[in-house]
């Protein structure tokens, strides 16, 4: 491997750790609120608790965020100084108001946590509510950077040269409204249904069922309104992309001829040299209907496109299908919760908790499939048919280092900050109330 | 705009080097201190810094997005030719943020302890003196721009210009710095006996900074590093340092007689005049390589994004400026009377 695959490979890492820990800090503050509000509203103890067992998950989960955030700004620099160089000032305007958005998340946080007893109990409140919505807004301003990159706009290229920037078009890119859209309810439904997992596998064990199911109601409830919206929304991108890059989009679907009435894959084992998909299921006609509204529509097929420019289709294609299968599945998950609030005594079987302790990382697995979609179907681009990512990466030699220290350092993390969560559950299993 | 623009380049600079520092400093004094002073620090810092340490460190973040979206040129530079302390200086900031949180919201207190405490001294330590040594590459000389990387060493380019004495001798003083004005800070933080522990220890880490200081000064002057040379023949450089120099008499005055406020006035303006002396004689060319001095505007943004960038940052001022003023005021000033016991559960 090149000292530029071990960047690419540093920066996916990097990325895909930070994605859990920010979906967290962006979606906790909500359950947290919540749980709030009904402690403020009902005095039942329990819900304090709650709420103070959530707020030190949000303080361990927004400090890793962040600093697995400051690494990254940092590093869109280090691995990428050419990328950066000619991208930084035409995607400033996010970043910049996402900078704003940080401030206001970390201000409200130390208000939040800091604040019990010493605020005025609605504005203390408040304040979470803050933080949640400060979260929100800066995972959506992010997406709309990455959009950038997959639909570059507000600018002239010519000659090698940007120019004629315009920071706000660039800003409201093509991308950045199905994308951000598609990110906000990703990051509802995997961190609801994680910790709706961990809750319920409490309750599968028997641990404070009371004070779990309360919980894991908060959670799922998030979870289970975004899981059905989400296939909705992920419709909305597939058309997009069918316009805007159609490359990735047949690379998604390992469709190599271009055809009218196209089929759709399921499944299969994608042979890259070959260009054929082997033991697939073939839906006729339902990608071109998928991709264009219609099922006599024409969708271009790889070997319709310059061969230099073809993303890794079996990496593309298979991440693809673990997410909308998973998406199916969290999606039929949701209803069936909805339907279980009508049957009560479904709810006391040991195996409707455990079926949601096995959703537990779904979610998750999920929005990594999905973020690999996007990032590495947009190969070999850096920034879409602009610029090539091999010419963005640092003259500096030896990346390959600086990838395994970064896997060493964030594995560590990973691991120490889940067994901090495992503590904090058994402290909350073990006070008695 | 693009003064607007500026204005908040320093203004992040200038708050990141006193508050993330003081955040530092605060690691710092707990790293040498004697035992029972350690326990008073800890305690401390976590509920004097605890509501705004996140906050000080957007400070960098803030900065590191106006450079790439105003100067990209600059940054370019910087982030290639200073990606090994950059890589350091990371981790110095990972581990030292995720120590103190694991510290203060581990819910279980046991010997783990012992282990998140020195994680997050020691790299309280570290982090300043990367990137004093940073700043120091940056204004020392070394630094070889090339598109030739076959024809150097991989030495020559990358390490060298921020591995040497004179990066060194930044990185300390910067440490010693942020140990001073964490001492000096929380002099007004407590009472009886921690104040007294405060007071003696600011006292101490001024006359360190001042030594380290000269030294960095004569060290420079003598192996003429050219920043330095034009820092000591500045008359507004000068000017400053004379200034600052005059202000340690009642300095030292009022942490002699530990008054909270004035210490703490005095400590910043002390320490924004020596980075205004350092700065000045240099601006705009805040990058000196050994062939030449490069500027900080050169390949500056085109104007759309200036006034855009300005624009951004105005109304991100108007909103955090006055919440963050709140956030500080609304915990400073609550008194430290409650127990200890109090302050370990958030
Ligand atoms: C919980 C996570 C999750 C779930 C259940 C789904 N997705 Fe997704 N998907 C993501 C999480 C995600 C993501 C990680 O958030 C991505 C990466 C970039 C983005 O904007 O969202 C994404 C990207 C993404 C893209 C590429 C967008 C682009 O490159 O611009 C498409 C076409 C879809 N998704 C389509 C779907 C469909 C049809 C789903 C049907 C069930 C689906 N997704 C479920
Ligand atoms: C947090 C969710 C994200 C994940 C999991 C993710 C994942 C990835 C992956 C897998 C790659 C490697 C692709 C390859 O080289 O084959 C990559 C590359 C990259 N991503 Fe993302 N990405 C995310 C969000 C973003 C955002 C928001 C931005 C920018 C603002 C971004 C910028 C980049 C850049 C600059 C590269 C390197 C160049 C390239 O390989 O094309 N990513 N990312
Ligand atoms: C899709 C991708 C991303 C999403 C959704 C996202 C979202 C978030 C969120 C919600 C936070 C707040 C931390 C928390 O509450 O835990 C955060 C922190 C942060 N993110 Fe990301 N992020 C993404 C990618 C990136 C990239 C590519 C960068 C680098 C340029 C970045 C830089 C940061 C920084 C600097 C912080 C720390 C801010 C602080 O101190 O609060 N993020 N991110």
């Amino acid at each position: 491997m090149e000292n530029v695959d071990f960047a690419r490979l540093q920066m996916a890492f990097t990325l895909g750790f930070h994605i859990i820990f920010a979906c967290i800090g962006m979606v906790m503050p909500f359950f947290m609120v919540v749980s709030h509000k009904k402690w403020l509203n009902t005095r039942n103890p329990l819900y304090l608790e709650l709420t103070k067992a959530w707020q030190k998950g949000v303080a361990i989960f927004f400090v890793t965020g962040a600093v697995s955030g400051t690494a990254l700004s940092f590093e869109l620099g280090m691995l990428w100084p050419e990328f950066m160089k000619h991208a930084g000032p035409i995607i400033g305007m996010p970043f910049s108001l996402e900078g704003a958005a940080f401030f206001v998340e970390a201000i409200a946080l130390g208000f939040y946590l800091y604040g019990w007893d010493k605020l005025p109990e609605k504005f203390h409140w408040f304040t979470g509510i803050i933080i949640g919505l400060s979260g929100v807004a800066s995972g959506i301003l992010v997406v709309s950077a990455n959009g950038w990159m997959n639909a570059p706009s507000g600018f002239d290229y010519i000659n090698g040269e940007f120019t004629n920037i315009d920071p706000v078009q660039a800003f409201l890119n093509p991308a950045w409204f199905t994308q951000a859209l598609h990110m906000t309810l990703a990051a509802f439904v995997a961190t609801s249904f994680a910790v709706a997992g961990v809750h319920a596998y409490q309750i599968y064990k028997g641990r404070r069922i009371e004070l779990h199911k309360k919980a894991f109601k908060i959670a799922i409830v998030f979870g289970a309104v975004a899981a059905i919206l989400q296939p909705i929304s992920g419709d909305l991108s597939a058309k997009d992309i069918a316009k805007r890059q159609p490359v990735k989009l047949a690379a998604m679907e390992a469709h190599y001829e271009t055809q009218k009435g196209a089929p759709l894959f399921i499944g299969g084992i994608v042979n890259e040299k070959e260009k054929e998909v082997n033991y697939k299921i073939e839906i006729p006609g339902a990608l071109s209907f998928l991709a264009f509204g219609d099922f006599d529509a024409e969708v271009k097929g790889l070997n319709a496109f310059p061969q230099d420019e073809l993303p890794p289709v079996a990496i593309v294609h298979y991440a693809f299908q673990i997410m909308v299968g998973l998406g199916t599945l969290l999606m039929l998950s949701g209803l069936f919760y909805f339907l279980s609030t009508r049957k009560k005594h479904w709810q006391s079987k040991k195996k409707y908790w455990l079926f949601f302790t096995f959703l537990a990382p779904l979610g998750f697995i999920a929005l990594e499939a999905g973020w690999v979609v996007t990032e590495v179907g947009r190969q070999p681009w850096i920034i879409h048919k602009i610029m090539r990512t091999k010419d963005a990466v640092t003259p500096m030699p030896g990346m390959e280092f600086s990838f395994y220290m970064y896997v060493l350092v964030y594995v560590t993390l990973a691991i120490t900050v889940t067994w901090l969560m495992r503590r904090q559950i058994k402290v909350l299993n073990a006070s008695k109330y | 705009m693009l003064y607007i623009v500026l204005f908040f380049t320093f203004f992040s600079f200038f708050l990141y080097v006193l508050l993330g520092g003081a955040d530092f400093g605060a690691g710092i004094i707990e790293l040498f201190a004697s035992p029972k002073d350690k326990e008073t620090a800890r305690n401390i810092s976590y509920r004097v810094l605890g509501p705004v340490w996140e906050v000080n460190h957007i400070w960098l973040i803030i900065l590191i997005v106006i450079l790439w979206v105003a100067f990209p040129g600059y940054f370019n530079v910087i982030m290639i030719y200073l990606h090994l302390p950059f890589v350091l200086i990371l981790l110095g900031i990972t581990l030292r943020g995720v120590a103190f949180i694991f510290r203060h919201y581990d819910a279980v207190v046991d010997r783990s302890q012992v282990l998140y405490n020195w994680m997050f001294r020691i790299s309280s330590f570290i982090t300043p003196i990367f990137l004093g040594m940073s700043f120091g590459a940056l204004i020392g000389g070394e630094i070889i721009i090339t598109e030739d990387y076959a024809g150097y060493s991989f030495f020559e380019i990358f390490i060298d210009p921020w591995l040497n004495y004179f990066t060194l001798l930044v990185g300390l003083f910067y440490a010693t710095l942020c140990a001073f004005m964490a001492s000096t800070l929380l002099i007004g933080e407590t009472q009886g006996e921690a104040r007294k522990m405060f007071s003696r220890k600011s006292a101490n880490y001024t006359l360190l900074l001042v030594i380290i200081g000269l030294i960095l000064v004569a060290y420079g002057y003598f192996t003429e590093v050219e920043f330095i040379l034009d820092f000591i023949t500045n008359p507004v450089s000068i000017g400053a340092i004379v200034l600052s120099a005059i202000l340690l008499i009642p300095l030292w005055k009022s942490i002699r007689k530990q008054n909270r406020i004035w210490s703490r006035w005095l400590a910043g303006i002390q320490v924004v005049l020596v980075l205004f002396a350092a700065i000045y004689a240099h601006f705009p060319y805040i990058i000196i390589t050994s062939e030449k001095e490069l500027s900080l505007l050169e390949g500056v943004a085109p104007d759309e994004v200036i006034s855009n960038l300005a624009i951004m940052l105005i109304i991100g001022g108007a909103v955090i400026l006055p919440g963050l003023f709140h956030l500080m005021r609304s915990f400073n000033m609550i008194k430290i009377l409650e127990k200890e016991k109090e302050e370990m559960k958030p």
